[in-house]
């Protein structure tokens, strides 16, 4: 079982930011987050934006412990692991930045 | 013991009975995955009859064929049927028969849960076609919208036949999931490393892994469903609080992934038969499973791109289109992956290939307009269109069928020992490509112009009369098509001749034994040394003959196979499985009986059937386990090793955990609907929070925490062999853990308001519920683990049920606690 957990773990970290961020989004649109304006966007795109940060600086320290893992299958797979999950962190967060949070 | 004496004493122990008992008792792994599959063509033909009716009745403008009653049924059943009975049993099926084999096992981990799993598929499916027989088929779409599936606006018992139906079907579903993973990781030959281990098993230990998540938000919904439908319980009715976007969400959790669970053991056969074919080895094969691990998961992050044009705020929108894209990455790899086989390799254009060829034309096409599909723009255009109707079949027919009929001609031999019909295959195919293309391709166009998915009739002045007919005449090619397959079929198996063993000099252990293959499948395991055994060792079938590898000897009636270590596939321990029962079917009857009595709204008469699987349960695992201690046992080439029962880390361990992650599946999403209906839906703050029980939920908690300590003291007792010591500790966890049970109910019929009145009060007693469910179940397995250390099946080295007493009170505790935080949560914060 921690064999299954070391080769996902990038993935895995991807799975948990993709739910929290979309969770945070709902969240924060059902309770005006949206309205409540800081000096550069609101209280919701900072708590996003700072949460989708900070799962691309755990990925990313995710990529470099599993550099360390002994060359072999596991080695191969929990590196591509850590890789795709960095990406698609980057990519399916990117919206955080690029789009309104509430507006349909 | 020469060849031909273990044959007989082998096959002493392995066989099933002659006859009608033989059928209803067997638990062989190649009856049940046989079964499976012919089961599933069946459920395949009347899917395509459905499908014939529904292009009859399109052909021309105004046909008076069928009317919208039956229409909606029609289309509703074709859906149902070809997602639920064919595809997922239909592979189902194939991993059951082939895996023990490519693995160099002898069958599957719980032989008794695949035959229950297939008695279960048989009386589901078999319940939703006389439903179609007697005219009250569901008729919401396969995937059941509310509020239209709710009980005002389909008021028989249409909408409670599917979601009765399917779930029924679905816990076949669930046992067989968790039957392959442990099947793949821990029976396998000694020495097959995870690196070694054939692609189709890494194919199918993910998607298993994926069912195990996938499928219980959709037991959920339905269940959810039925609860509204049967006793009012508003969890879908925005007026009273609830939402119908909850069920697209559970629905979708499930549906999405659905589409990668039938692609990918699809894809594995791909995996398998196209470097055979090539006369190569696969190309990537590190890639291509870091490709599968990468499509497994994003697979997950993509359900909301069927609710685009729900109105959900551009954020959530570009998150999901985003996943929806990227998913094509890790899809192509594997593409490239076999092309560059191909590039690499001799390619030979048998029948096989040729259906892969088909595939690649088909599934490129479908994939493409996946990629069209997840772009926000386009599929608001496009949303429910016949466009999505190609899309989806491009998909699942080029990704699913082509690739399984490859496996047909591949492994037909293997099933068969015979050859197949010169030439009538290849007419076949041709036929089904044309057709499914003129049918399909069209449709693309039909959508463009407008035409909307489920209407039963259109006018001529739309504008779509002639695509229609073209699309009704490909359907009819690719009727025949399949016909001619089956017609091939049947002749290869009963009038074609014997053909030799391994005709397509494939590597993997599958064809390292007879064929048809008797079945314990291989006199001895082989060490395995190479990801491709037979290619590197041609004369391994004769050694394993011989009875040159591990477990040759046939002794004491046990049915043995070797268990591995996980990823190093050292040897770890033999296990002994069980032997041909009735229990599974008679466990399958009585399930059966709960679902029929649920159907016919008589609720308490269904308590019935349940207390008799539960005391069918205790009966089925009473008759596993040993009374006295057996000690290391020889397995050959001189190594000797612990049995199951006696081992840590058996396959029953493995299976209890597996288990663990679906039910955990089904909590997370009950707890996300909790907190979507919060969130989302209409109508809240509810008019009444719970305002008591507090006392008792303090019971609850102080209780449920006792039973994971006591548990623990009854292990530690019998670590040291003080059984007598541990007997009142574990009567103590079994009295503690009714407590709970007692003081959870309590709780809520002090504090909650009622289930009807609002979704707030719905879906917390759904949560309570569930919280004592769990603390029954708990009960039931320490007071199994009591009965058996008093009974004399527990010793020091025997303690797997007072392991299981553990793993379930612990889980039993983690949910009272969440569920008692839940429920009080927002009492706090008011």
């Amino acid at each position: 079982m921690s064999f299954l957990l070391r080769i996902s773990a990038g993935l895995l970290l991807w799975a948990v930011s993709f739910s929290l961020l979309y969770a945070l989004q709902g969240m924060s649109c059902a309770l005006g987050w949206d309205m409540i304006l800081l000096p550069i966007g609101s209280v919701s795109r900072w708590l996003l934006g700072i949460v989708w940060l900070a799962f691309l600086a755990l990925s990313g320290w995710l990529i470099r412990c599993a550099m360390g893992t002994p060359r072999g299958l596991e080695r191969k797979l929990a590196l591509s692991s850590a890789i795709i999950g960095f990406a698609a962190i980057l990519i399916t967060g990117s919206p955080v930045l690029l789009t309104s949070t509430c507006a349909a | 013991m020469n060849v031909l004496q273990r044959h007989r004493a082998l096959s002493a122990i392995w066989d099933a009975p002659k006859g009608w008992r033989g059928t209803l008792v067997s638990v062989n792994h190649s009856d049940i995955g046989k079964r499976f599959i012919l089961a599933a063509f069946a459920f395949f033909a009347i899917g395509g009859v459905l499908a014939m009716l529904i292009r009859a009745q399109l052909a021309t403008p105004d046909s008076a064929f069928v009317g919208p009653a039956i229409y909606n049924q029609l289309f509703t059943m074709h859906g149902s049927i070809m997602m639920f009975l064919f595809a997922i049993p239909m592979f189902e099926g194939l991993a059951l028969y082939m895996l023990p084999k490519m693995l160099g096992s002898r069958d599957m981990a719980f032989p008794r849960l695949s035959a229950y799993g297939w008695w279960c598929y048989l009386f589901g499916g078999t319940m939703l076609i006389a439903a179609l027989a007697f005219g009250v088929a569901p008729d919401g779409g396969w995937f059941m919208y509310t509020p239209l599936s709710s009980k005002t606006y389909t008021p028989g018992i249409n909408a409670d036949v599917w979601l009765l139906g399917i779930t029924f079907v679905e816990i076949s579903a669930i046992s067989a999931a968790i039957e392959i993973a442990v099947s793949i990781l821990k029976l396998r030959a000694p020495g097959m490393r995870l690196d070694r281990m054939p692609l189709f098993a890494w194919y199918m230990l993910i998607t298993a892994l994926m069912m195990i998540v996938a499928f219980p938000p959709l037991i959920l919904g339905s269940i959810l469903l039925e609860l509204e439908r049967a006793f009012d319980w508003p969890f879908f009715d925005m007026t009273r609080g609830g939402s119908p976007l909850l069920w697209q969400h559970l629905f979708w959790l499930f549906g999405h992934p659905e589409v990668y669970i039938i692609f990918l053991p699809a894809a594995g056969v791909v995996s398998t038969v196209l470097p055979v074919m090539a006369r190569t080895r696969i190309l990537g094969y590190g890639w291509i499973v870091a490709a599968l691990l990468a499509l497994a998961f994003l697979s997950f992050g993509l359900w909301v791109h069927h609710m685009f044009a729900t109105g959900i705020p551009h954020m959530a929108l570009g998150f999901f289109s985003a996943a929806s894209a990227l998913v094509a990455i890790p899809t192509a790899v594997q593409i490239f992956a076999w092309i560059g086989t191909l590039w690499n390799g001799r390619p030979e254009l048998k029948l096989p290939m040729l259906y892969l060829l088909g595939f690649f034309l088909v599934f490129v096409l479908g994939g493409l307009t996946g990629v069209m599909l997840a772009m926000v723009p386009f599929d608001w255009q496009a949303h429910d269109s016949y466009f999505v109707v190609a899309h989806l079949h491009y998909v699942l027919v080029g990704g699913f069928i082509f690739p399984m009929l490859a496996g047909a001609y591949y492994w037909l031999p293997h099933f068969t020992g015979k050859a197949r019909v010169p030439r009538l295959g290849e007419a076949a195919f041709w036929l089904i490509l044309v057709g499914f293309n003129l049918t399909f391709f069209l449709m693309h166009l039909t959508g463009l112009l407008g035409m909307p998915r489920r209407i039963y009739t259109y006018t001529a002045e739309m504008g779509w009369t002639w695509l229609n007919l073209l699309s009704s005449v490909g359907s009819f090619i690719l009727t025949i098509g399949f016909a001619l397959f089956a017609v091939d079929v049947a002749l290869q198996i009963f009038l074609s001749r014997r053909i030799r063993r391994n005709p397509w000099k494939a590597g993997t252990l599958e064809w390292a034994m007879p064929v048809p293959p008797p079945s314990y499948n291989i006199a001895s395991q082989p060490h395995v040394d190479d990801a491709e055994p037979l290619a590197k060792h041609p004369d391994l079938a004769l050694h394993l003959a011989r009875g040159e590898g591990y477990l040759a000897e046939a002794r004491h009636g046990w049915r043995e196979t070797m268990a591995v270590e996980p990823v190093s596939g050292a040897v770890d321990h033999v296990v002994i499985l069980p032997g041909n029962s009735g229990l599974p079917i008679i466990t399958a009857i009585v399930t059966g009986g709960f679902f029929l009595a649920m159907l016919a709204g008589q609720y308490w008469l269904a308590m019935v059937p349940l207390v008799g699987v539960i005391a069918l349960g205790w009966r089925w695992a009473w008759g596993l386990g040993a009374r006295k201690d057996t000690g290391p046992v020889s397995i050959g080439q001189g190594q000797s090793a612990a049995i199951h029962i006696e081992a840590g880390g058996s396959p029953g361990a493995w299976g209890g955990s597996f288990l663990l992650i679906a039910d955990a599946t089904f909590f997370a999403s009950l707890l996300f609907g909790y907190a979507f209906l919060w969130v989302i839906a209409p109508n809240w703050p509810p008019p009444r929070l719970i305002d008591g029980g507090l006392l008792f939920a303090v019971i609850a908690v102080l209780a449920s925490v006792c039973v994971p300590l006591l548990t623990r003291a009854a292990l530690r007792q019998v670590a040291r062999v003080k059984l007598g010591k541990a007997v009142p500790m574990l009567l103590g966890a079994a009295i503690a853990q009714g407590l709970v049970l007692a003081a959870l109910v309590i709780a809520g019929l002090v504090g909650l308001p009622s289930p009807q009145g609002h979704a707030y009060g719905a879906a917390s007693w759904a949560l309570l519920a569930y919280g004592a469910a769990h603390a029954f179940l708990a009960t039931f397995c320490v007071a199994f683990a009591f009965a058996r250390v008093r009974a004399g099946y527990v010793s020091s080295t025997r303690s797997q049920e007072l392991r299981t007493a553990k793993l379930f009170g612990d889980y039993a505790c983690g949910v009272t606690l969440v569920t008692l935080l839940c429920l009080f949560a927002p009492l706090v914060l008011a």
